[in-house]
């Protein structure tokens, strides 16, 4: 009885636990030697913190009623500032103390970079009121574009060494540095969810803009500061994913957009907006990134049928969800609710 | 034309995206020194717009319907590519093309299938929904069967079909530029969708629907037929272009359609369409992608370097939607 | 064959063991206006929606013109000529008026595809019914609502419809739209259409029906002849109470107003040159007709209006109100018109919801909060104003329009405050809670907080307000103070 109220009442945490009971009990069961050894945890920590930081900042944008697709275009644009940068600036002479400063630099611009996408992103949203599917696909062509443009479609290498030999790191020996910062970043997020004024706006702005904007909360100011959270997040994804590629191009991470907005709806973080628990992102996250190394150990398997399975995943989900509910829940997503004629 | 048709006409978002185009062609003549209007430039434009446009009439009818459609460029790639491995391995296609093009729209259709029966049946949302269609897809078509490049082994049927042409130019230099055949199809289809949107009953209840689907189930619309046959239509005719790209393109590669939909989808929002549903045009749409092709096309006429293109078309896109929400805004006060 | 068009008797219709309709008995005349009235919640819309075939009933007979009828589809419904116009008018705002008029009756016919000259020639015919004219080409989108409605009708008419439902049809509408309607309502009866009107006016109902349906709680309580019913006995039988409302007497009412309006101007030009002044502990009454300006003088006072000339005065200060952020600093609530979509968000936690506006007050100076105390905090208020729930953990969506109500008060009880709007402070809230909530704002009156309440419930405004403004076209026409405040009076004025 226990348990079937405990389902109820977290669905998607509950769905989330019994997909990663049966994907991790599958490989088990097929590759059980391989899955099981330190290599493969130790992959499975380095791969996700990138886009999971990442996650983790649209994740914010989705609960505040909004979507946006620019940010692995504008990570990317970030990230070659920040190379083009190092790149100028580190010299052959210089220590590693100095290297650290020009890195930190880096760091700087990457995230001004960012936090200026996310206010660009925010005005178009709230002020402009354009919808914000449109403004962020737009956003996106306009951060690509520049990226190529300024690169002409090559890729920006120049990083320093010991930004790779840091992102490489192992901290207390079993920690990969980026799933430290993972760590980190998640921490943040639960504390500004949970026990923050904006964190308890933020689900209701996403719940009803009107309501909120009449109940004395600034709501475009609001709409703005998710973006900027949201954007700095993802730079800082990006910035994982540079240490791991070691450099910069345009269209890097293309993928990641669509791979985000999935784990976010297996997640139950719906771009309807005031919906979702940072531990169910978590999980999703995990979920998804076992899927992909789980793939990877089949030698006849390519990184594709992760994408057949997140795909059958995600429609199963998406079903099964609506089903239970026995009306739909899904059916009000993403558009703004029409006005009444 | 009496004065309230003429209003009425100006107040139509299609008026005056054909009005920026006919601007801007002018405009990027007269800098680049009268390059833009040469038979061959105008050729290799309108052979650029093939694809692109006919990807945007599927988008646009979903779209009018309320719908948002990710999974046609998904949809396109496992269809071709699936026809031509068939092709490829049984020997078809050597001569006439039409079995690989009937085997596309059989499995584009299936596929849209797929995607109308979970739409219409659960009521999700469509851009989720074909999101996910779009990975499974994607990782049926990469994964499960791991469909290779077909480059120098295309059949011939394919080759000769994408290397018929209209009509030929020279340019000054006396380069020959072909005027392809797959412009017909562009043109028909432009013409079927223009005809089934404005004069059947099918058309008026996409717009119905795109604009209140509990009216449009009152007015005794069968929504859920609709929609399941729109997105059954709209998969069969991804998976025709899908083979037309082939042809033209003379190599079958799973990849190349790879985040198509994002630059289809602001190109037909540009043209006057609604992610709301209910609004759009033929005419816009076709507009809006020849804006986005001139675009491209020109950066090379206008000194500035081929990799600024992208970024343009995102300025041009930008202004466009912020223009609209802008007016849309003031509108409703 | 009968007297009558449709007789329903001992209709029943139950929800998951709740009754909905409970031995409903009624009947429609033809060429007679029939109005169906009752509260929220009362069983209207099911039993509309029963004569329509989207509900099948549990129990009784339903007769239309002598054939008992047993079970029936909405497309049946059309067929015997029974038309319903919904509260939303089920119009397609993107398509033309042409479209519209006709969509219907082509879908109907089967046809498939579009004939642009029998669709203006059925468009036209249409329009000729009511001898209503407007341009055919026109977006549905861009017309008044009164047109929109009037287009829902002539539709109506297309299917030779012998019974048109009307479902709240004048919620939105000006007198003047009303009076529009309401001729075209007679109009329709003269030619021995039967209409079947729902509202919940008082003014409305003893001015066009013949006959009264009121329905309480499932059942209906009366029907007869509308000129056999007084106005008391009407009120009585929507109520089931004989409303004796204590009337507001102020009793601690401060020398100078905290917040005077001066000569204030509007830049749509909604309100003109309106000027006024409002003391603690006073109960003002803002009454009008829709689009009479009232509730835009609400909003701007709230910040959310854009002010072309006049000032605002709160304590003696000039003021500048740019945002609902500045009216809050300045001590000034506001309880919206529609709860639904400005005052609530329904899908969180009725404590969420409760401390939305105040949580400043509850976090620490870094802005950093404990959900407990956000619990804790709703629960005070829910024991002061009875909020009826076992857990204001719940969402806001699971309680009723009356508690709903309530937590959109504490929200800005919660803040401290000079002034407090309502606007429409009882819209769809039933009978019970209506007095609660009156009751609760004569108190707060009394401990000193200046109230403005924005309605056009007449009842209410008489009831509960010290001083009345009547508005009209954007300026103030009258103003009333103690026993001159009466319906007859505002009526008097009001139009």
């Amino acid at each position: 009885m226990k348990i079937k109220e405990y389902f109820k009442k977290n669905q998607y945490t509950s769905i989330l636990l019994v997909l990663m009971a049966i994907v991790l009990v599958f490989f088990t069961a097929t590759k059980g030697n391989t899955l099981w050894s330190v290599g493969t945890w130790k992959g499975i920590f380095m791969q996700f913190p990138e886009y999971g930081v990442m996650t983790i900042g649209v994740m914010f944008c989705f609960i505040a009623g909004c979507i946006d697709m620019s940010f692995v275009m504008l990570g990317n644009f970030a990230c070659i500032l920040g190379v083009k940068f190092m790149a100028a600036m580190v010299t052959e002479d210089m220590s590693n103390g100095q290297v650290a400063l020009v890195i930190l630099g880096a760091f700087v611009i990457i995230i001004l970079v960012g936090a200026v996408g996310g206010v660009i992103n925010g005005v178009l949203v709230s002020k402009l009121g354009i919808p914000p599917v449109m403004a962020t696909i737009a956003m996106q062509m306009v951060w690509l574009g520049l990226s190529t443009g300024l690169t002409q479609g090559y890729t920006v290498s120049g990083v320093p060494n010991l930004y790779i030999e840091v992102g490489h790191k192992m901290i207390f020996g079993f920690i990969p540095f980026p799933m430290l910062v993972f760590l980190i970043c998640f921490a943040v997020a639960a504390f500004i969810l949970k026990y923050t004024t904006y964190g308890e706006k933020l689900y209701m702005l996403g719940t009803n803009r009107k309501a909120a904007k009449f109940s004395a909360i600034n709501t475009d100011r609001m709409i703005i500061g998710t973006f900027v959270l949201c954007d700095v997040f993802c730079c800082i994804g990006s910035m994982l994913m540079l240490s791991t590629l070691g450099s910069a191009k345009a269209d890097y991470g293309e993928s990641y957009v669509m791979r985000i907005i999935l784990i976010l709806v297996l997640a139950g973080v719906l771009p309807d907006g005031g919906m979702g628990k940072i531990i169910n992102v978590l999980l999703s996250v995990i979920v998804i990134q076992i899927i992909a190394s789980g793939v990877n150990m089949f030698s006849n398997l390519n990184p594709y049928h992760a994408s057949l399975i997140w795909g059958g995943l995600l429609i199963l989900v998406l079903i099964f969800s609506t089903r239970m509910n026995g009306e739909s829940t899904f059916s009000k997503l993403l558009k703004p609710k029409k006005a009444k004629n | 034309m009496n004065k309230a048709a003429l209003k009425r006409m100006t107040k139509r978002t299609e008026f005056y995206i054909f009005l920026v185009l006919i601007a801007m062609c002018i405009a990027i003549e007269i800098i680049s020194g009268g390059q833009l209007f040469a038979a061959d430039k105008i050729v290799t434009i309108l052979r650029s717009m093939v694809v692109d446009g006919m990807f945007a009439m599927c988008c646009l009818v979903v779209m009018i319907s309320g719908g948002f459609d990710l999974s046609f460029p998904a949809i396109a790639s496992l269809a071709s590519c699936l026809s031509a491995t068939i092709c490829v391995n049984f020997g078809f296609c050597e001569t006439n093309p039409i079995i690989g093009i009937l085997l596309a729209i059989v499995i584009g259709a299936v596929l849209g299938m797929f995607n109308g029966w979970i739409i219409s049946n659960f009521k999700l949302n469509t851009m989720i929904v074909t999101l996910a269609t779009q990975t499974f897809f994607t990782g049926i078509t990469m994964g499960l069967l791991q469909l290779k490049e077909i480059t120098s082994k295309l059949p011939k049927g394919f080759r000769n079909m994408g290397e018929s042409y209209l009509f030929e130019v020279y340019n000054a230099a006396g380069l020959r530029s072909t005027m392809t055949s797959m412009f017909i199809f562009l043109v028909l289809l432009c013409l079927a969708t223009s005809f089934v949107l404005k004069h059947t009953m099918f058309g008026r209840g996409l717009y119905a629907i795109g604009g209140n689907e509990v009216s449009a189930e009152r007015a005794g619309y069968n929504v859920k037929r609709i929609k399941f046959l729109l997105y059954t239509v709209v998969g069969a005719m991804s998976g025709f272009i899908g083979i037309i790209r082939v042809s033209m393109a003379r190599q079958a590669i799973p990849k190349a359609l790879d985040g198509k939909e994002m630059t289809i989808i602001p190109a037909v929002i540009l043209g006057g369409a609604s992610i709301f549903g209910g609004e759009g045009s033929v005419f816009g749409t076709v507009c809006a992608v020849a804006i986005i092709t001139v675009v491209s096309n020109s950066m090379l006429l206008l000194g500035i370097g081929t990799y600024w293109q992208d970024f343009f078309n995102g300025l041009v896109i930008l202004v466009g939607i912020t223009i609209s929400a802008v007016q849309a805004k003031r509108r409703n006060g | 064959m009968s007297e009558y068009l449709l007789e329903m008797s001992g209709i029943c219709k139950s929800f998951s063991g709740v009754h909905a309709l409970d031995h409903v008995n009624f009947a429609v005349r033809p060429g007679k206006v029939m109005c169906l009235a009752g509260e929220n919640g009362c069983g209207k819309s099911t039993l509309v929606k029963i004569i329509s075939g989207v509900y099948t009933k549990d129990e009784g007979e339903v007769t239309f013109e002598g054939q008992k009828i047993t079970k029936i589809t909405p497309a049946e419904a059309t067929q015997l000529g029974i038309q319903v116009i919904y509260q939303d008018l089920s119009i397609f705002p993107n398509l033309t008026v042409m479209e519209n008029l006709a969509i219907n009756s082509e879908i109907t016919a089967g046809k498939k595809l579009v004939n642009r000259k029998r669709w203006e020639a059925t468009a036209k015919e249409a329009l000729s019914k009511i001898g209503y004219q407007i341009d055919l080409y026109a977006k549905m989108g861009e017309l008044s609502v009164a047109d929109k409605q009037l287009v829902a009708i002539c539709r109506a008419l297309l299917f030779n419809a012998k019974l048109i439902i009307m479902d709240e049809p004048t919620t939105a509408l000006t007198k003047k739209e009303v009076d529009a309607l309401f001729k075209t309502v007679r109009q329709l009866r003269d030619s021995g259409i039967a209409i079947m009107f729902i509202s919940h006016k008082t003014e409305e109902i003893f001015e066009i029906s013949d006959d009264v349906c009121i329905m309480r709680n499932g059942k209906n309580v009366y029907s007869g002849p509308t000129a056999e019913l007084t106005r008391e006995k009407y009120t009585y039988y929507l109520t089931g109470r004989e409303l004796v409302e204590d009337r507001f007497i102020p009793k601690n009412i401060s020398k100078e107003p905290v917040l005077r309006v001066n000569h204030l101007t509007l830049k749509d030009q909604k309100c003109k040159d309106i000027s006024f002044s409002l003391r603690k502990g006073e109960i003002l009454g803002v009454t009008g007709l829709l689009g009479s300006g009232r509730t835009e003088l609400a909003l701007s006072l709230f910040g959310l209006e854009k002010i072309e000339s006049g000032t605002i005065e709160l304590n003696g200060k000039d003021v500048k109100i740019s945002s609902p952020i500045a009216a809050q600093k300045m001590k000034i609530g506001y309880v919206p018109e529609d709860r639904l979509t400005e005052g609530l968000c329904l899908q969180q936690p009725i404590a969420d919801n409760i401390t939305l506006s105040s949580l400043k007050r509850l976090a620490n100076s870094f802005g950093i909060i404990k959900k407990q105390d956000i619990i804790a905090d709703a629960n005070i208020w829910k024991e002061k104003f009875s909020i009826a729930t076992d857990d204001v953990r719940k969402f806001a969506s699971t309680l009723s329009g009356g508690n709903q109500q309530k937590i959109v008060l504490s929200k800005w009880l919660s803040n401290d405050l000079d002034v407090l709007i309502l606007n429409g402070p009882t819209v769809g809230v039933d009978v019970g809670a209506k007095q609660d909530i009156h009751h609760l704002v004569h108190e707060l009156a009394n401990e000193g907080l200046a109230v403005i309440i924005i309605s056009d419930d007449l009842s209410e405004v008489v009831v509960n307000c010290s001083r009345v403004i009547v508005m009209k076209d954007g300026g103030i026409v009258g103003e009333m103070t103690g026993d001159n405040i009466t319906e007859e009076n505002i009526l008097e004025i009001i139009r």
